[in-house]
């Protein structure tokens, strides 16, 4: 793909994948066919400050983990109260970059 | 997520659920008084699994149905506690992945609209029954 139309793709979407990643993600990118371009922009990225807004109110029940699509893990801590609370709020610290790393494997899924 | 860091997270789950049990059944004077769940203890409503640690205790003591009266959630854990340890055990003894497979293919079936429809559903009539025995 032709580097502008990346750069405007990153640009806009920055927020969606780790910093370090970015360049990566760029590479990748710019050697990705044109026809994947319409994929690429259709890919359901997750906002992480949303999730992590849900991960305060609701990550008790575990609907942040079920929102990044982490399922297994979400049915555990809806059943233990979010890990008896402690999980709940070590997940406060990590949701955001899962939520990141997920949004990474969801766009190498068309990469 | 792989297949080791999943037997790692469990047998830490299941470490801190025995011991957890354990510490609970030797404190039942002080059961009314201190719960770990912070939505209960922030809002004074009981969330959707309160009451499941009291009805693992009961399934522990064979009252079968007193359990499934306080907290259905708690067969589903008891189930798990107990078959979770042999299951991972053969896995990692035989090198096998047979838990790993069917965690994920569980995770797909929940991920199936009218079945996560169904469960979110029942969950709910759960936290309202919850609410309304007042754990």
């Amino acid at each position: 793909m032709d580097s502008q139309k990346v750069d405007m793709y990153l640009m806009s979407n920055a927020k969606f994948f780790q910093p370090s990643q970015l360049a990566y993600v760029r590479e990748r990118l710019l050697a990705a066919d044109e026809s994947k371009w319409m994929y690429i922009q259709s890919a359901d990225l997750k906002d992480p400050t949303t999730i992590l807004i849900v991960s305060i109110l609701a990550g008790n029940i575990g609907i942040d983990r079920f929102l990044v699509g982490d399922t297994g893990l979400g049915v555990a801590k809806l059943l233990t109260c979010g890990g008896f609370g402690i999980w709940a709020i070590i997940d406060w610290f990590l949701i955001m970059d899962i939520t990141r790393q997920k949004n990474l494997e969801k766009l190498q899924a068309y990469l | 997520m792989t297949r080791n860091r999943l037997y790692l997270l469990l047998s830490l789950g299941l470490l801190a659920g025995y011991g957890w049990l354990i510490w609970a059944s030797w404190q039942t004077t002080h059961y009314s008084d201190f719960t770990p769940c912070f939505f209960k203890n922030a809002t004074g409503i009981a969330c959707p699994s309160c009451g499941v640690t009291r009805s693992v205790l009961q399934v522990s003591h064979g009252h079968i149905t007193e359990a499934i009266l306080l907290n259905p959630l708690g067969l589903i854990m008891a189930a798990i506690m107990i078959t979770a340890p042999f299951w991972l055990l053969y896995d990692v003894i035989l090198k096998k992945d047979t838990l790993y497979t069917s965690y994920k293919k569980t995770e797909q079936l929940i991920r199936i609209k009218w079945v996560a429809i169904i469960l979110i559903i029942l969950i709910l009539i759960n936290w309202v029954w919850n609410i309304q025995k007042g754990l």
